[in-house]
Formats: structure tokens, C-alpha cells, sequence
């Protein structure tokens, strides 16, 4: 466990998905808006609800409930949409609610158990607890950049 | 940490680098560019003169930033080219080969630097020692024909060297006195060099730039009078500011009037470098008017900004574009008489803003010439490897399009050339035996008809086969029937897997050729028509938007989605009658004017729930691509737009049936159809 990340106390975006409290890294995070209408995609997966136009810079959004099994997916004036910056692009996750900013020192975060949560191990940093709650810790970047995400194209 | 010590400054380095790079390729792509058009028999000594420059400015270069293995190969080439200049070596078409190589080693080391490429010192070493071969094998062959030349040349009566030192009044400038008049008048008697001087300068807080401080000593081998000399200096110098001195009579061989063109053999080295070439000596210093890198005023007046900044510019001119669509939008719905005034400037505005978009669109046009000029040596190249005696013509090289099709289009293109070369053109017999030039000759022709770019490849050879193409097509298993019409079996050639060379050579015909080419072609909007007659020869024609950046488009509505048709694939828009829509095998088709077009249902293509399923309750836009042509079927049809098109795939992925996405007026995302992919996907 030395990998360099760890050593740098960590900033967290936390957001709830479902019943589930998320951690994401806030330097991975361009902006919060609230939900649009959006431009569909036609065969594209569910959870790609289709593409905004952000200041004019076309952004896909994706709804990880709708990816995640997790709960039933509205949208009202309350929904947010997470801009995020990942790999030299812009992508857009949207979320029930944003909670908090919070820093994690790194023996705050342990090592995700399997079956920990919806999400694959494979895409999680860890879990963390603050004031008693865990904290479920997304590997953003290599979610969004699976191949099941599909939003990417694979020969790129 | 084990950085090589160049990477500590590397930050400002790699900016100057990119920069120095940058010119080297400029300059290599001149040196070619001007070797290729050379003629070794009557050199142009203002070329010999722009080579010499350009190795020059890369050896430069290269020793300031200190890539030291540059300066090794260019040091070799200067020094065989200032002998080639200097009239001491006659120019040879194998030196023009050896310097081609040279040029080539130089590009192959410039890439090493620029993008870690492999270089082959071995042919490095190999053509730095074949350039001092000829230095060494031309001197000694010069020498000798020099030393029994000069004996036998004919002393030319009253020829002899002069010195001329003039010292001009202080206020000559001020006068307006223009000095390069007289030097060009002085070159017109003879061989001429001058060298300034300045006897004595004053303190530099009295300098003053319109004060001439120098003197000019001349030295001309003429066979001219004094008085055709003073005659020069009439209005400009009184008597005494001029002295004339003989400094040896019969200085040199006897030039020939005609000295210009034909470069005569200097009598000893040491004698060239005094009065190497006549009224061109002073014309060497690069800032003389019409020098090489300096392209009349033009270098002046332009500036080397980088490309993704112009991109920007491009994008934020996209956005403004957008906004103001967006206030006009907003604004339609207030009262035209109350206000008016909101009217009239939002009116002002649109204006602005187009012609703020077209001039920023302008920015990114480049000539075509930057890829018609690589073909000159491809086809010198590849002319000599086939045994083929060819002319290659360019027309309309000042044509402009986008700077990003311009990269694009020259992998076709020279696709295209090449298999002219080797498809197209007939050996000389063949021609001769044809009744041909034995010479062929392929064109290139760009110019620009409405809104698209259209490039000609013309060959005028042996013309495509009827008969082996189709013979072709059938054993390689490709639909073809001997019913088809010319058109279509041109057509053929474009399939994958399709090769009419006898045999397969490494230049072309390994059967990637053609498809390939019309593949890149369609990925920019383009079309490609080939046209040829048996015995006259072929004609590849590729056609392209002047821009990949606006597009010209329909909206149409698709259950609640907006969509961009673009215009130039539509014919006409129609709602169908009941009776014009028919079945045919299970598919529905619509008859209009006598032609029976497949249907494609929008909404099923994008999966889109709508109220209109039925033809007959919706609008078909009927579009043509390459020929092909189809109705689409759509809710209704909204407006007619310029668009910006925007990249999907920068952060997500490419959409299938679309060439990308477009923001409306309303700030929604549109997709822009790709007709072509749609026709596809049924």
C-alpha cells in the first residue's frame, strides 16, 4: 500500500445514490448543475441518458442508479448532475443528492470488501467512515473508462 | 533522478524547439521542392542560391540548438552546394540524386529529434562521405578542364578588373537616394562584388540613421568605358567622391553575354570568392527583394499562431454564434413595433456575427498547394523506379480548404498518384507503339465549385478495362453483370479486395488501394466519380465541403427530438399521398416521380416514440448520396440552419447513422445525420 495517491490526504465529493452514500475525488469534479432536459442517443445502454450541451461542449450524461440497480431513478428539481473531468474528458453522473465535501486520511480508508456494495470491487478506492457512517469510495476514473460503460470507443 | 541536463530547461527548450522543428520542415520541403524542378544542365542560380540558404538556416539552427548531429550531414551539403554556386562544380544529375538523399537523411534525423524515430547512422555516415566524394572528384575533374580552358580562352580586348570606391555626401539618404539601383545598374556591366565600409564611425550618441557614414568599394570586371561607369553615378555622386581604379587587364576568362544562364567555369577558387556571380552577388543576402524566405511581403505581415488556438477562436466564434441565435429565438416573440429598435440590432448583430464566423473560418484555409507540392518528387521517384517517362501538372494550387482536410486528403490522393503511375500510365513503348507521347502526363486540378473543393487526378493513359474489371470483379467473387453501364463498372474498382494490376508491385495494387481511398474520402463528407475513355486516359474526381466546421442542414422533428438532415443530400421534402406507399417484400417504399425509394422511418432508426409511424401522416425527405437515394420519414420539418458541428466522440462516442452534433438555437443538442451511415443501417 504505498501507493503515492494514498500518501496526500484526500478530498471526497460524497453524494447518495439510492440508499447508498458515494466518495468521489473532488480534483476528478469540474461542477454541479442541476438536471436538464437531454438529447437522447438512440441505441444506447438505459443509463445513458444522452448528451447536454454544457456551454457548448457536448456532455453524455449517465444515471449510475439506473446502472447500479439502485432505487427507482426520478427526476425532478432536486436531481444534480455531477460534471466530472475524467481522462481528458467531460462526463456527466447523475446523482440523488450531493451531500458534503470531506477529507479522508488514508487509514480513514479501508480496503472494500467484496460484495461490499452494488458496485464492483474492482471499481472502488475503499470505504471510509465519517462520523460513523461509511463512505463508499468510487475509482472513478476506471469505472467510467470500463468497457461496460461503453462510453468510450474501445479502439480509441 | 537521472534527466539528461537538457531536460532541466526542457520547458522552454521543447516551446523553442517545436519552433525550430518546425522551420526545418519548411525548409526541407523548399530544398525539395526546388531540387525536384532543377535542371542540371541550366541550374537557375537564385535556386542554387535558396538551397544553399536553407541548408544553411537548418545547419544554423541545428548548432544553436544544439543538436549536433543535424549540423554534420547539412555542414557536408553546404559545402558541395557553395562549390555548385560558386560555378567551381557544374551542377550533375547525380549530384541533384546525392542531394535529394541528403535531404531525406537530414528529414530522417530531424524525426529522430522530433518523434524519437529511428535513425540510421549508417546511412548517415554513407551520404556525408558520398558528398565529400564529390567535392573531391568534381574538384579535381574541374581543375583539370579549368587549367586547359583558360589558356584557350580568347582574351577579350579592353576587358579588365576595376575598383570603384565611392564616398557618397553624408545626406545621400536623405537625398532618397536608392543604392541598390546603382549596384543593379553597375551588375548590368559585368561581374560585380561590393563591400561597404565605414572609415570612421562617430560616438554612438551622435549616430544618427539618416547620416551615411560608409563608403562603397566595388569590384567589377568589365569591358565597359569610365564614362559608361561615371554616366551611372550622374545624379548621385560628383567627381570627386568617385575614383576609379584598373586593377588588371583581361582579370578573368571572357564572360559571355549570356553569362547569366550558363554558368562559366571560374579560372581558380580563390578568384570566385572575390567576383563569384556577377550582379548576384550582393543578391545572396537574404534580404534582397525576391530572396528565397522572404515570398515578396508576405513573410512580413503573417504570424505563426498555433493551431489549437485557432481552434478556439473557432469554437468561441461557434458559441457566440449559438447565443445570438438564441436572443433572435427569445426575441420573436416581443412586438415587432414596440420593439423595434431590439429588432433592428439583434438584425445588426446576426450580420456581425456571420461575418465574424466566416472571416475566423478563413483563418484555418490553406493552399493546396502544401500537398500538391509533395507529388513532384513522389512521381520523380516513382517514375524512374517504373521505367515511366512522366510530366506531372498542377493547376489551381492556390485553391483553399480546411487546414484538417487538407492533412486528410493527401493519404488518398497520393494513393491516387500513385496508382496513375502505376495502374494508369503505359511503359514509353507501349505509348509510342499507341501513337502516344512517350512522355505521360498526370494533372492535378483543384478548384472550388459552389461549396465544395473539387480535386481532378487525371492520367492520359492506357484508360480503365471494361472487360478486366469485370473479369476481375467475377473471380473475385464481387456482383457484376456484363449489363452494367460504364458508371458502374468504374464503380467496381472502389470494392474492397479489388486489384487490376497485372502483377502486384510494392507501389500499389496490393487491392487496398481504392477502397481505402474512397473510405477516407466519405469519412470527410466527400465523394469520389471516376471517369475514363479507353486509350485517352482516367479521371479520379474527389469532391469535399470546403469546411469540416459548419454544415448547411434541415431540422426535422422525430417524436420530440430535433435532428440536422444535411442540406446537401436532400432533393425535396413531400407528404405522401396513401396510395404512393407500397409494400415490396415486407418493406415499404414510397413512388415518387416514377422511382420507388425504400422508406427509413427515423423513429425506428433512434428508437423514438412518436405519434407518426405511418408515412402518409408524416413528411418524407427524400436524399440522394453518391446516387443512392431514400425517403426518410419524419414528424415534421423545422428550419433551415447553418450549423456548427460538434465532435461527439471528444467525450463520448462516435453515434451511429450520425456525423456528429450540433447545438440549436435553444441551447439543445441536435445529431446531424450521416445520410450515407443511415442508408446503411436499414
Amino acid at each position: 500500500m504505498d501507493t503515492s495517491e494514498r500518501i496526500i490526504p484526500h478530498e471526497y465529493l460524497t453524494f447518495t445514490l439510492g440508499n447508498e452514500e458515494y466518495g468521489i475525488d473532488i480534483l476528478k469534479v469540474q461542477e454541479i448543475r442541476g438536471y436538464d432536459a437531454v438529447t437522447r442517443i438512440a441505441n444506447a445502454p438505459e443509463f445513458l441518458k444522452g448528451v447536454i450541451n454544457l456551454r457548448g461542449v457536448i456532455v453524455p450524461i449517465v444515471d449510475m442508479r439506473i446502472r447500479f440497480n439502485l432505487g427507482t431513478p426520478h427526476y425532478d428539481e432536486f436531481t444534480v448532475v455531477i460534471i466530472m473531468n475524467v481522462l481528458n474528458r467531460v462526463i456527466g453522473m447523475v446523482v440523488d443528492g450531493v451531500s458534503d465535501v470531506v477529507a479522508l486520511e488514508p487509514e480513514q480508508i479501508r480496503p472494500a470488501p467484496e460484495l461490499g456494495s452494488a458496485l464492483d470491487t474492482r471499481y472502488l478506492t475503499g470505504l471510509g467512515t465519517v462520523n460513523g457512517q461509511m463512505l463508499i469510495l468510487m475509482d472513478i476514473e476506471k469505472l467510467l473508462s470500463s468497457d461496460e460503460m461503453q462510453l468510450m470507443d474501445s479502439a480509441a | 533522478m537521472t534527466t539528461p541536463d537538457h531536460h532541466n530547461t526542457s520547458i522552454d527548450l521543447d516551446r523553442f524547439n517545436a519552433v525550430f522543428f518546425e522551420e526545418c520542415a519548411e525548409h526541407l520541403a523548399d530544398m525539395e521542392h526546388i531540387l525536384v524542378a532543377l535542371d542540371p544542365a541550366h541550374p537557375d542560380g537564385e535556386e542554387l542560391n535558396a538551397l544553399f540558404r536553407a541548408a544553411h538556416s537548418i545547419k544554423g539552427g541545428a548548432g544553436i540548438f544544439g543538436f549536433r548531429d543535424l549540423t554534420v550531414v547539412t555542414h557536408e551539403l553546404e559545402s558541395l552546394l557553395d562549390k555548385v554556386r560558386g560555378n567551381e562544380l557544374g551542377l550533375t544529375a547525380t549530384m541533384i540524386d546525392l542531394f535529394l538523399e541528403a535531404r531525406d537523411a537530414i528529414a530522417m534525423q530531424l524525426a529522430g529529434h522530433r518523434d524519437g524515430a529511428a535513425v540510421d547512422q549508417g546511412v548517415i555516415e554513407d551520404i556525408c562521405r558520398r558528398l565529400r566524394d564529390q567535392i573531391e572528384t568534381n574538384a579535381a575533374a574541374a581543375e583539370a578542364s579549368t587549367s586547359s580552358h583558360v589558356p584557350s580562352a580568347e582574351p577579350m580586348t579592353g576587358f579588365r578588373r576595376l575598383e570603384i570606391v565611392f564616398s557618397p555626401d553624408n545626406d545621400i539618404f536623405q537625398r532618397g537616394v536608392r543604392l541598390e539601383n546603382l549596384f543593379n545598374e553597375l551588375a548590368q556591366l559585368g561581374d560585380l562584388s561590393v563591400k561597404a565600409e565605414i572609415p570612421e564611425a562617430p560616438p554612438f550618441e551622435a549616430f544618427d540613421p539618416e547620416v551615411c557614414h560608409a563608403r562603397w568599394i566595388f569590384a567589377l570586371d568589365t569591358a565597359a568605358a569610365d564614362e559608361e561607369i561615371w554616366d551611372i553615378f550622374e545624379f548621385v555622386a560628383e567627381r570627386e567622391q568617385l575614383t576609379i581604379i584598373t586593377r588588371d587587364e583581361q582579370a578573368t576568362a571572357a564572360p559571355s553575354p549570356a553569362r547569366e544562364d550558363i554558368p562559366a567555369p571560374a579560372s581558380t577558387p580563390a578568384e570566385a570568392a572575390i567576383a563569384p556571380m556577377g550582379r548576384r552577388a550582393y543578391d545572396r543576402d537574404e534580404t534582397a527583394p525576391g530572396a528565397f524566405g522572404r515570398r515578396g511581403g508576405e513573410a512580413e505581415s503573417s504570424i505563426r499562431v498555433g493551431v489549437t488556438k485557432v481552434d478556439q477562436l473557432i469554437n468561441q466564434v461557434g458559441e457566440l454564434v449559438i447565443t445570438q441565435s438564441m436572443l433572435s429565438q427569445m426575441a420573436a416573440v416581443l412586438d415587432p413595433v414596440l420593439f423595434e429598435n431590439i429588432h433592428r440590432g439583434l438584425l445588426q448583430l446576426e450580420r456581425n456575427t456571420r461575418d465574424l464566423q466566416q472571416s475566423v473560418m478563413s483563418i484555418r484555409l490553406v493552399p493546396i498547394s502544401i500537398v500538391f507540392s509533395r507529388f513532384p518528387r513522389l512521381v520523380r521517384d516513382l517514375a524512374a523506379k517504373l521505367g515511366k517517362q512522366v510530366d506531372l501538372k498542377t493547376v489551381g494550387e492556390a485553391t483553399e480548404l480546411d487546414k484538417g482536410l487538407i492533412e486528410k486528403v493527401a493519404d488518398p490522393l497520393t494513393h491516387l498518384v500513385r496508382n496513375c503511375l502505376d495502374h494508369g500510365l503505359e511503359s514509353p513503348e507501349a505509348r509510342m507503339a499507341a501513337g502516344k507521347d512517350p512522355v505521360g502526363t498526370i494533372t492535378l486540378r483543384a478548384s472550388q465549385v459552389g461549396g465544395r473543393i473539387v480535386i481532378d487526378v487525371m492520367d492520359d493513359g492506357a484508360g480503365l478495362s471494361r472487360e478486366k474489371i469485370l473479369r476481375k470483379a467475377a473471380e473475385r467473387g464481387i456482383p457484376a453483370s456484363d449489363a452494367m453501364t460504364d458508371e458502374e463498372v468504374w464503380q467496381l474498382i472502389f470494392a474492397p479486395g479489388f486489384s487490376t494490376a497485372e502483377t502486384v508491385t510494392d507501389i500499389s495494387g496490393r487491392g487496398v488501394g481504392m477502397d481505402v481511398v474512397l473510405r477516407n474520402v466519405q469519412a470527410l463528407s466527400g465523394r469520389v466519380q471516376v471517369s475514363s475513355e479507353p486509350g485517352a486516359g482516367t479521371r479520379v474526381t474527389i469532391s469535399l465541403p470546403l469546411t469540416l466546421a459548419i454544415l448547411d442542414g434541415l431540422s426535422v422533428a422525430v417524436g420530440g427530438e430535433k435532428f440536422i438532415i444535411p442540406l446537401n443530400a436532400i432533393i425535396e421534402s413531400l407528404q405522401p399521398k396513401p396510395e404512393e406507399i407500397k409494400s415490396v417484400n415486407g418493406r415499404t417504399v414510397v413512388h415518387v416521380r416514377g422511382e420507388y425509394l425504400p422508406l427509413l422511418p427515423l423513429h425506428q432508426l433512434f428508437n423514438l416514440e412518436t405519434a407518426v409511424t405511418r408515412a402518409e401522416e408524416g413528411i418524407v425527405v427524400l436524399v440522394d448520396v453518391e446516387g443512392e437515394k431514400a425517403a426518410l420519414l419524419v414528424d415534421a420539418l423545422l428550419d433551415e440552419h447553418q450549423v456548427v458541428i460538434k465532435s461527439l466522440e471528444a467525450n463520448y462516442r462516435k453515434v451511429e447513422g450520425t456525423a456528429g452534433a450540433t447545438i440549436l438555437g435553444d441551447g439543445r443538442v441536435a445529431l446531424i445525420l450521416d445520410v450515407h451511415a443511415l442508408l446503411r443501417m436499414r
